[in-house]
C-alpha cells in the first residue's frame, strides 16, 4: 500500500490534482495514452536494432497498406465519381460553378479523403491487430515474451505503429489522389455512355486548375498531420485492447469490436478538433473580405 | 545475503491483483474516501499470506501442493507476473520494491521462466523462437547466436524439429523448446511450472539429468512447481509445501515420507504404501 502513503504525505491542493491525475490514467483513454507514451519511449529503447526493427516495419507497412489498396481504390473512384457529377451538376444549376474546385477539395482533400481510409485501416488491419495480440495473450505469449526481457509494447505495438503511420499517410494521399484521377476517368465513361440525359460538361484542364487553385498551406499540412494523428489512434487502441484481454477466449470478438468502434468514435472526435484550424482560416478570410 | 539467488520475506497476495488491470479503482482508490486518504484492505481473498523462502545459488527446490493452493501464481510473482499486494523480494541479494516488481525488471536479472504449456510463439519455426530473445537483446553475431541455438536444441533433443511450426510439434516436445528457449538465455534462477508433465517416462528421465547438469555445471538455482515429487528424490532435493497460505519449512524427500504431518500423509500416501 505504498501509493497511499505517498497520497498521504500531499498538502490538499496536492491531493486533488494527484487526484485528478490518478482518474486521468485509470480510465481507457488515459491507459491508451500511457501506452501510446510507452510505445513512443520504446522506439529508443537500449535493445534497439535497426535491422530487425526495419524488417518488421516493412511487413507492417506492407499488411496495414498495401493489402488493402485494391478496395481502397475501388471505393475511392468510385466515390470520387459520385462527388464529381454531383458537385458539377449541382453547382451547375445552382450558378456557383466557381466554387466546384473548393468543394472537391473540402469533401474528397480535407474531410473524406482520410476519414474513409482511417475507416477502412480500422476495420481491417485494427481489428487483425486485436486478435493478433488477443490470441498471444491468451495463449500466455505476451507473458513469456516478458519473462524472457523481451518488450512486448517494444516487439509488438512499436513497428505496428510506426508501419501503421506510415501506411496510412500513403493510403491517404494514395485515396485523394485517384478518388479525383480515377474518379473524373470513370465519369467521363459515364458521362459518354449516357449522352445528354446528364447534360454535364467537364474537362480534366478546367477541374484539376479548380483543385490546384483552391489548396491551401493549411491544407497540405493537414493532410500529413491528420493521417499521423489517425494511424496513432487506431494503433494504439487496437494494441490495448488485445494487450487487456485476460485469458478468457470469449473477450477476443468483443475487444475486437471494442476496437473498430472506439477507433470510429475517437477518429471522428479528433476530426472535428482538427477543424477548427479550418474555422480559424475562414474568419481570417472573413476579415479580408470585410 | 550474496550468496542468496531468491529471499522472499513476509510475501502476501490476494486475487483482486491478478484479476483487474484498473486495480486502483477497484480498491476506492477513485471515490470519495480515496480522496481522503483512506486505506481500504481487502483481506479476505488472500491467496498467500506471510510466504517465506530462501533459494541458495545452485540449489534446487521443489514445491508441492495440492492442486488450487496458488503454486502457480506464486511462480508468476516470483517471475514478475503478478504483483504482490505486500513483503520484500531480494534477487541475488537485490531489493526489488513493489513498484518496480514487473517481469522486464526480473528478466533483466536473468530470471527464466518454463510456462506449463510452453508458450511458444506461435508464428515463429522452433528455431526463431528460441533465438527471439538472444537476437532481441543483441547476445553475439548471427553465427554465435546459431550456434547457441543449436547447441540448446541439442541438449533437449529436438534439433531435428528446428523447422517446425510450434502446433506441428506434441506437447512434450514443445516443452523440451520451451526449456531449450529458457536455457539458451543463461538463466542464473530459473523456474518451472510442470517440467514433467506430458513427458513419457523416456524423456522425463532425460530431463532430469539435464536439470542436475544445470546446477553443477552452470550453478543455476532451480525452483521446480511439480505434482510429480519423485522428482525430488532423483534430483536429491529438497521439498517445500505450499498448504493453508503458508509455505511449509524444507525437507528432504525421506524426511516427508516418514512424517506424520497431515499435508505429507495426504500427498505421500501413495508412495508411503508402496514402501
Amino acid at each position: 500500500m505504498k501509493n497511499y502513503v505517498v497520497y498521504k504525505k500531499l498538502t490538499l491542493p496536492g491531493r486533488f490534482f494527484c487526484w485528478l491525475g490518478v482518474v486521468f490514467l485509470s480510465t481507457t483513454f488515459g491507459q491508451q495514452f500511457t501506452l501510446f507514451i510507452k510505445t513512443v519511449a520504446s522506439i529508443f529503447s537500449r535493445n534497439r536494432n535497426f535491422k530487425t526493427d526495419s524488417k518488421n516495419i516493412i511487413n507492417q507497412i506492407f499488411f496495414t497498406g498495401i493489402e488493402i489498396f485494391p478496395v481502397l481504390f475501388v471505393v475511392a473512384t468510385l466515390f470520387g465519381t459520385v462527388i464529381i457529377i454531383e458537385v458539377i451538376t449541382m453547382m451547375n444549376k445552382v450558378g456557383f460553378s466557381d466554387v466546384v474546385g473548393n468543394l472537391m477539395v473540402i469533401v474528397i482533400i480535407r474531410e473524406l479523403g482520410p476519414i474513409f481510409t482511417a475507416f477502412l485501416i480500422a476495420g481491417r488491419s485494427g481489428s487483425a491487430l486485436t486478435t493478433y495480440i488477443g490470441s498471444m495473450a491468451i495463449n500466455s505469449e505476451v507473458d513469456s515474451l516478458a519473462t524472457m526481457g523481451v518488450d512486448p509494447i517494444r516487439y509488438l505495438v512499436m513497428p505496428a505503429l510506426i508501419g501503421g503511420i506510415f501506411a496510412v499517410l500513403i493510403m491517404t494521399i494514395l485515396f485523394s489522389f485517384s478518388g479525383i484521377c480515377a474518379g473524373f476517368l470513370t465519369a467521363k465513361v459515364l458521362i459518354y455512355f449516357a449522352g445528354d440525359m446528364l447534360n454535364v460538361q467537364i474537362s480534366w484542364s478546367y477541374l484539376s486548375t479548380a483543385i490546384l487553385q483552391s489548396l491551401t498551406i493549411t491544407d497540405f499540412i493537414l493532410v500529413i498531420v491528420k493521417p499521423v494523428l489517425f494511424a496513432c489512434i487506431i494503433i494504439t487502441n487496437a494494441s490495448y485492447q488485445g494487450l487487456a484481454i485476460r485469458k478468457d477466449v470469449r473477450q477476443v470478438p468483443k475487444a475486437t469490436s471494442r476496437s473498430v468502434i472506439y477507433s470510429f468514435l475517437y477518429i471522428v472526435v479528433f476530426d472535428v478538433i482538427l477543424s477548427f484550424f479550418y474555422i480559424f482560416q475562414y474568419f481570417g478570410e472573413i476579415s479580408k473580405i470585410i | 545475503m550474496i550468496e542468496m539467488a531468491l529471499v522472499i520475506e513476509d510475501l502476501h497476495f490476494t486475487y483482486s491483483e491478478m484479476m483487474s488491470r484498473r486495480k486502483v479503482r477497484s480498491q476506492g482508490f477513485l471515490n470519495w474516501r480515496g480522496l481522503l486518504g483512506a486505506v481500504l484492505e481487502d483481506s479476505k481473498k488472500e491467496v498467500l499470506s506471510g510466504v517465506n523462502l530462501k533459494v541458495k545459488l545452485g540449489e534446487t527446490i521443489c514445491i508441492g501442493g495440492a492442486s488450487g493452493q496458488g503454486k502457480s501464481a506464486f511462480l508468476r510473482i516470483i517471475a514478475g507476473l503478478a504483483k504482490p499486494t505486500s513483503g520484500c523480494l531480494y534477487y541475488f541479494g537485490e531489493h526489488i520494491p513493489i513498484e518496480r516488481h514487473n517481469a522486464l525488471e526480473i528478466a533483466s536479472r536473468q530470471v527464466g521462466l518454463v510456462f506449463q504449456n510452453g508458450a511458444l510463439i506461435s508464428n515463429l519455426k522452433v528455431r526463431d523462437n528460441v533465438a527471439l530473445p538472444l537476437r532481441y537483446h543483441g547476445m553475439g553475431t548471427e553465427a554465435e547466436i546459431d550456434d547457441k541455438v543449436n547447441m540448446a536444441l541439442d541438449l533437449m533433443r529436438v534439433r531435428r524439429e528446428a523447422d517446425l511450426f510450434p502446433h506441428m510439434l506434441s506437447t512434450g516436445m514443445q516443452k523440451r523448446v520451451a526449456i531449450a528457449r529458457s536455457w539458451a538465455m543463461d538463466p542464473k534462477l530459473l523456474l518451472m511450472d510442470e517440467p514433467t508433465s506430458g513427458l513419457d517416462n523416456y524423456n522425463r528421465r532425460n530431463l532430469l539429468p539435464l536439470i542436475d547438469n544445470m546446477r553443477k555445471l552452470f550453478n543455476t538455482s532451480i525452483i521446480i512447481v511439480t505434482h510429480d515429487l519423485l522428482i525430488a528424490k532423483e534430483l536429491e532435493c529438497d521439498i517445500l509445501f505450499l498448504h493453508d497460505k503458508q509455505l511449509s519449512e524444507p525437507h528432504s524427500f525421506d524426511y516427508w515420507l516418514k512424517s506424520k504431518e497431515p499435508i505429507a500423509e495426504e500427498l505421500f500416501r501413495d508412495l508411503q504404501a508402496k514402501t
